[in-house]
């Protein structure tokens, strides 16, 4: 039923599907909105996928889809509210690496940021993902000097509220 | 603890437990998006339809008949042609700058775009509201100068009132309706795209602020 483009897309993003899940995570505050902007960011690089030419790696074009789609493209349904927030979830897996202190810096890490305005977000979710100002700026749609002036002005201010 | 290690602790992080498999994305995208371009869209294609059928059913319904009295019908058929055609313009640019927006542009000119379909929809309000108010002035103009435009319109015998009393209850009769269809209108967008546009505004504004300062 399906095409060979369908299946090749479901492939890639299937592959990639956690850059998406860390977007939704830091864009919304619970489940329904996360599976919300999830369903969201797959309809979008759906219908964008025959223009992805591959010049650039499938996971970079994702990233800017699935920021675009969290910044302007996505609304917060209403029915979103009535359920069990994010902030008495944790990430805890069962790993014998994974330590309850980063458990606990990863939260901290996740609730700074949520209270960045959606630029900021998506300024300092490239820089964790280590992405260069060049790329970044492109992403924006900004020059790199601005990029680089709201990067750390966003930065300041998740350090603020890291160590307050 | 500074960023850089901040850094580390995201780099570490474990992937997400609730995996969406490939079925369930193939679900997802089959169904339709719910994005605010959408509603942008549907509130345009609403807007059209609610302004293309009052002009349409007051033709029908013999509003105009009055004007047909005063010799008016070359000049409405005229302005309702002229109308159909800027109605069109207007329709083919909304479908335009409506498919141009695309999630794979830098997230600057995406916004950008948004807010064009946005104000696409907002010259066409305008061009009617602005159309209702010249041709009422235009029609009251060629009223008051039709000689015994009482008689014509009305059946009153024009000895048995004050004209002047009468023409100035017609005009201010008019500017208040008229007046009160602004207000109503006006608060109706205010209301429905500022709770809509909002969020994407602020953005809009945020990201382009400092380039401006800047001048670059």
């Amino acid at each position: 039923m399906q095409n060979k483009l369908e299946k090749k897309f479901l492939s890639d993003f299937v592959k990639n599907q956690n850059i998406v899940h860390k977007v939704c995570r830091i864009y919304t505050t619970n489940q329904d909105q996360h599976n919300d902007l999830f369903q969201e960011i797959a309809i979008q690089v759906w219908k964008n996928y025959s223009k992805f030419r591959g010049e650039a790696k499938f996971s970079t074009w994702m990233y800017r889809v699935a920021l675009n789609t969290a910044i302007s493209l996505y609304r917060k349904s209403s029915r979103s509210i009535k359920t069990q927030d994010f902030s008495d979830v944790s990430f805890k897996i069962e790993s014998v690496d994974y330590d309850d202190t980063k458990d606990q810096q990863l939260k901290a890490l996740y609730t700074g940021i949520r209270v960045l305005s959606d630029i900021e977000k998506a300024l300092i979710f490239l820089y964790l993902e280590d992405k260069p100002y060049k790329e970044i700026a492109i992403t924006l749609g900004i020059t790199e000097v601005n990029a680089r002036v709201k990067m750390n002005r966003a930065k300041d201010k998740l350090k603020k509220s890291l160590n307050p | 603890m500074d960023l850089a290690n901040y850094k580390k602790v995201w780099k570490d992080q474990p992937e997400e437990r609730n995996k969406i498999s490939s079925l369930d994305i193939y679900k997802m995208t089959q169904s339709s998006s719910t994005s605010i371009v959408k509603w942008i869209f549907m509130i345009g294609l609403v807007e059209f339809i609610f302004w293309f059928s009052i002009n349409y059913f007051a033709t029908k319904s013999g509003t105009f008949e009055p004007y047909a009295k005063l010799n008016l019908m070359t000049f409405l058929d005229y302005s309702n042609y002229l109308h159909y055609l800027i109605v069109l313009l207007f329709l083919l640019l909304f479908y335009r700058n409506f498919s141009s927006v695309s999630a794979i542009d830098d997230t600057k000119t995406l916004m950008k775009k948004i807010l064009l379909v946005r104000k696409t929809v907002k010259w066409y309000v305008y061009y009617n509201l602005i159309g209702v108010v010249v041709f009422s002035i235009i029609i009251n103009v060629l009223i008051f100068n039709t000689p015994n435009y009482l008689s014509v319109l009305y059946d009153i015998n024009p000895s048995s009132i004050d004209q002047e009393q009468m023409m100035t209850i017609i005009i201010i009769t008019q500017i208040v309706m008229i007046a009160l269809m602004l207000l109503v209108l006006w608060l109706f967008y205010y209301l429905l795209y500022g709770i809509l546009l909002k969020k994407l505004n602020k953005n809009y504004l945020e990201l382009t602020k400092l380039s401006e300062i800047e001048g670059i």
